[in-house]
């Protein structure tokens, strides 16, 4: 691997590589550049979001920690993040067993369990509006904000846990069977341990996508709202001093998940790619 | 001779294994069948009837009574007819667009930087790549407020630096400021898929090109660009569908001149109450998302636009 990247390097005149390293910082301090921005205005003592800064203070921290608005929807935003995790995970790992076999109109349902994601984003949720809307169900986090998480993280679980359950080598299986293993013996003594790792980083990066989760459920929120849908009416509303702060907090579990996502998979890059 | 006597067993012991593949076979049917359920009845119920009934809606007739069932082309007339709608329409496709010409452009040298990478680093900083994606993209949108604002980072710089008295106030909500939030959330649906299309190409026919005496700019121009092409095809198409429905940037930094179609969507729920009117609007961006996968789909596979990220 190293002699072959080294050689693809080699193939640069220096003068280029240097002008793309360059480049490269250049990128990463845009990318990272208003995050660290916005983590350095969350300590910032002013009554201004923004500039200049006026000397350091936590006050910001202790007053989101102390608005019962956010530390609800933060306790909503976890649960619903766990639901739907859950729940994705299963159906999704169901789907992916399902479709080591070969059945009929394959393809379509590949197409249908990426529905979710293919649609846009604003008609995901309003399709669900109109839908429970006319049923006559209210809005609500356990009904209808549910069902659209679920609705938007089932895909990216999938395409997680495929390539997984896709690549696994079927001859344990079948060893497994020749030893007089029936199917779900098979399943629990076999084929789970060795995709757990799988099966708990899809579960992290669902309930990280959960937790950010915003368009669907800006259309389908009912009284208690998450923590997205709350810091958007925050943000529309006015720019108040304490923003930063609770952005930093929402970034914090988000990334938070994600890493120990990453780490579990052991694969820092594409745990999200399907193979 | 003696190996094939090891090999094959006795015939007792063969009849038992074909009896028992051939049931098992036969389960495996059912069994797919019931692994397969759970997630389809779900897809049908949450995704697909609330779609067909969004679809049946949008020809239905919003009256100040309500939304009346009926079956005529209202709704999509008005959408095709009016300034209003058919002008956003195509103002989102522009901007969608350049966001992409624009996220190609940023996004290229850093995969190609990536790919050159000793395998170490290229981890560490594909994960530094990615970090950022994996947070909130409203947040990530956020952030540009108190950049560009009046008591933002560029203003109060520009101020101290003695440039200007006032601060500037094109900065924000408008579509330059649109343009910048776009690239900034969805860059990476870019980057990943032209990394990973690079990352496969096979780095004997560099050597080879390399041995033969072609020039770098000749190998990157040869070899590269081409065969790096269905990644920058995947990434266009996945940055160009997000921007379609983009709704957070515009509505938080484009202002009244940056809106796009989802938040004249959302108007229809959120303001008007004209619940057809935005029914038919969904089924008009959906159709437009549905049809350019669908074209994109005969070069590249569906599954391989959605490598990595959220939206």
């Amino acid at each position: 691997m190293t002699t072959r990247r080294a050689r693809k390097f080699d193939a640069l005149p220096r003068s280029y590589a240097v002008g793309l390293a360059i480049y490269a910082a250049f990128f990463f301090a845009v990318l990272y550049g208003p995050l660290v921005m916005i983590a350095v205005l969350s300590f910032n003592n002013s009554n201004v979001t923004g500039f200049p800064l006026r000397g350091f203070t936590l006050a910001w921290y202790e007053k989101v920690l102390a608005t019962p608005e956010f530390i609800t929807a933060f306790g909503s935003s976890i649960a619903i993040g766990l639901l739907a995790a859950l729940a994705a995970t299963s159906l999704a790992l169901c789907l992916a067993l399902g479709f080591r076999r070969h059945f009929p109109l394959k393809t379509a349902v590949f197409n249908l369990v990426l529905t979710p994601i293919v649609m846009p984003g604003i008609v995901g949720g309003i399709v669900l509006l109109l839908f429970f809307g006319y049923l006559n169900l209210r809005p609500s986090l356990w009904t209808t904000v549910l069902v659209a998480h679920i609705n938007y993280v089932l895909p990216f679980a999938f395409l997680a846990l495929y390539p997984r359950v896709h690549n696994f080598d079927r001859s344990l299986e079948e060893a497994a069977m020749d030893l007089g293993a029936q199917s779900l013996g098979v399943f629990w003594y076999v084929v789970f341990p060795i995709i757990r790792p799988g099966l708990i980083a899809t579960f992290l990066f669902s309930f990280s996508l959960s937790f950010d989760e915003f368009i669907r459920t800006l259309f389908v929120t009912g009284y208690d709202r998450t923590v997205p849908v709350m810091f958007w009416s925050r943000i529309v509303d006015e720019l108040t001093p304490e923003l930063p702060a609770m952005a930093v907090l929402i970034i914090l579990v988000s990334a938070t998940t994600s890493l120990i996502a990453v780490v579990v998979s052991g694969r820092a890059a594409g745990v999200r790619q399907n193979g | 001779m003696v190996d094939q006597a090891i090999e094959r067993p006795p015939a007792v012991w063969r009849n038992r294994r074909t009896v028992l593949r051939r049931g098992r076979r036969l389960r495996s049917h059912w069994a797919t069948l019931l692994l397969l359920s759970p997630g389809l009845a779900w897809l049908a119920l949450f995704v697909l009837v609330p779609l067909g009934f969004t679809v049946m809606l949008s020809f239905w007739k919003s009256t100040i009574f309500g939304t009346l069932p009926d079956f005529q082309f209202g709704n999509y007339e008005q959408i095709v007819a009016q300034p209003l709608y058919r002008d956003l329409l195509l103002k989102t496709l522009r901007i969608s667009l350049i966001t992409t010409l624009i996220s190609l452009v940023v996004s290229y040298p850093i995969a190609y930087f990536l790919s050159i990478q000793p395998t170490i680093r290229k981890v560490v900083l594909a994960l530094l790549l990615f970090l950022p994606f994996w947070t909130s993209y409203v947040v990530r949108t956020f952030v540009w407020l108190p950049i560009l604002g009046t008591t933002g980072a560029v203003n109060q710089f520009l101020m101290w630096l003695g440039f200007i008295d006032q601060p500037l106030e094109w900065l924000l909500y408008n579509e330059g400021s649109v343009y910048l939030g776009l690239v900034y959330v969805y860059t990476l649906f870019m980057t990943l898929p032209i990394f990973l299309s690079i990352e496969k190409i096979d780095p004997r026919l560099i050597e080879a090109a390399a041995d033969l005496g072609a020039k770098p700019m000749w190998i990157f121009l040869r070899i590269i660009l081409p065969l790096s092409w269905p990644g920058v095809l995947s990434g266009c198409i996945m940055v160009f569908l997000l921007s379609m429905a983009a709704y957070v940037t515009p509505q938080l930094l484009g202002g009244p001149s940056g809106i796009m179609f989802s938040n004249m969507i959302a108007a229809q729920f959120l303001a008007n109450n004209n619940w057809a009117l935005g029914a038919a609007l969904s089924v008009v961006l959906s159709a437009i998302v549905l049809l350019l996968l669908a074209g994109a789909g005969r070069w590249i596979g569906v599954q391989q636009v959605f490598v990595g990220g959220r939206s």
